[in-house]
């Protein structure tokens, strides 16, 4: 179990290092600079917590804190990357503004369920700090996993096709996420011994996300293969005419 | 243990989602003719009239109201079906788009961008219209009217417009194919 609990502390983090070379690799720096700010700030979180973990001079309070810190910071950064995934989704501008309500109040609904049910979960008389690592992690999760599907859901109905890294991206962080929220509400309810086996699933699950994201980033993109004639150029601006018409309000 | 039960049901559904989502989102390739083939021609003419506003009211006016009631509905309900054919219709014009986008000519693929932009809207509004009729089916008084006509009608006018052009490049890229 030691050994497990080390191995998913550690190796997400440093396959993260891959991931951030994959980025620059296909130059998506520019395209996902809060991907790249994300990645970059999860390896230098993990170095200072297994820092902090390993020197006797810090205390668990001091510990605790940097750690809920950090995970402020860390979902600042995912928010971030949301918001980059919405833009490299709906490249339309006036489709991006149709839909950022939607997504805006779906961010609210989630953000006042998830500061609830992380309420209703918090053990009382338990670590203050602890209990907000808690909070904070539930109620993120719980955003993050809504966003993300309803992302995916108007992908879906709108038939938008997604590049491969940007799909990786999303995939990555929706199921990193939906399974903090599985898993999360465990925590508190079956006390910090039991909940060792809660973080290792966690863990796991951001194992998998990071491999997630390096399978989408060093897999070669197929290019989609069309036969037939398609549309000619006159086509189109008969389409984009009457088109325009049409969705002008 | 409740809400912790309920969450773990609720995470899990959510993964199942975005994997069932995720699939076949790729960009895929395809028989752009086939797809052509696929655009479904509409009676534009009938679209046009079962949205009217003034048939609407002449029907109220002439008929007793459970008969305007019941012609209403089915009114609306082939409506739905135009709506959903134009969206499907927009569904095809994205991959015809998407295909259009690589096309070495800057200009094509300049205006199958905005093609694209248009279709993507035309669907958005597709499935913002079709709830409207059939909150209009349930709630058959006038209160729905000004909401389904003011806001719509203009649009569904115009569709009327894009889906007779879509008729007619159907079956123009069906004798060309």
């Amino acid at each position: 179990m030691f050994f497990l609990r080390y191995y998913f502390w550690i190796a997400p983090h440093v396959l993260l290092g891959i991931v951030l070379i994959g980025l620059n690799r296909r130059r998506l720096l520019s395209q996902l600079p809060f991907f790249f700010s994300y990645s970059a700030f999860e390896i230098v979180r993990f170095a200072a917590l297994l820092t902090i973990n390993l020197l006797p001079s810090f205390s668990k309070g001091q510990y605790h804190w940097i750690l809920v810190l950090g995970l402020g910071a860390s979902i600042l950064l995912q928010f971030g990357v949301i918001y980059e995934l919405t833009s490299e989704l709906f490249v339309s501008r006036s489709l991006a503004t149709a839909l950022n309500p939607v997504l805006r109040w779906t961010a609210a609904a989630l953000l006042l369920v998830g500061t609830a049910v992380s309420a209703r979960l918090a053990v009382l008389g338990g670590d203050r700090v602890v209990n907000l690592f808690h909070l904070l992690d539930l109620s993120s999760s719980v955003i993050l996993t809504g966003l993300l599907l309803v992302l995916f859901l108007f992908t879906r109905v709108l038939q938008i096709s997604w590049r491969s890294p940007v799909v990786g991206v999303a995939l990555g962080f929706g199921i990193f996420a939906a399974v903090d929220v599985a898993t999360a509400g465990f925590h508190p309810a079956i006390g910090s011994n039991a909940s060792i086996t809660v973080d290792l699933f966690q863990m796991a699950a951001y194992h998998v996300c990071v491999l997630v994201w390096i399978t989408y980033l060093f897999l070669p993109e197929k290019a989609p293969v069309f036969i037939g004639r398609g549309l000619q150029e006159q086509d189109i601006e008969l389409w984009n005419q009457e088109l325009q018409k049409m969705v002008q309000r | 243990m409740m809400i912790p039960l309920i969450f773990a049901v609720l995470g899990l559904l959510a993964l199942a989602l975005m994997l069932y989502f995720a699939k076949g989102r790729r960009r895929n390739g395809g028989d752009l003719d086939q797809l052509a083939l696929q655009l479904k021609p509409i009676d534009i003419n009938a679209f046009r009239n079962l949205i009217d506003e003034r048939e609407e009211e002449f029907l109220r006016r002439n008929l007793p109201s459970s008969e305007f009631r019941s012609i209403q509905r089915k009114r609306k309900l082939a409506a739905v079906d135009y709506i959903w054919c134009a969206a499907q219709n927009a569904a095809i014009l994205i991959r015809l788009g998407e295909a259009a986008k690589q096309d070495p000519d800057p200009a094509v693929s300049a205006a199958a961008d905005k093609l694209l932009d248009n279709a993507l809207r035309l669907r958005l509004y597709a499935f913002q219209v079709v709830p409207r009729l059939y909150l209009g089916l349930l709630f058959p008084g006038a209160s729905l009217a000004p909401y389904f006509v003011a806001d719509s009608y203009d649009a569904i006018n115009r569709q009327a417009v894009m889906l007779g052009c879509l008729q007619h490049s159907a079956r123009e890229m069906s004798s060309a194919s």
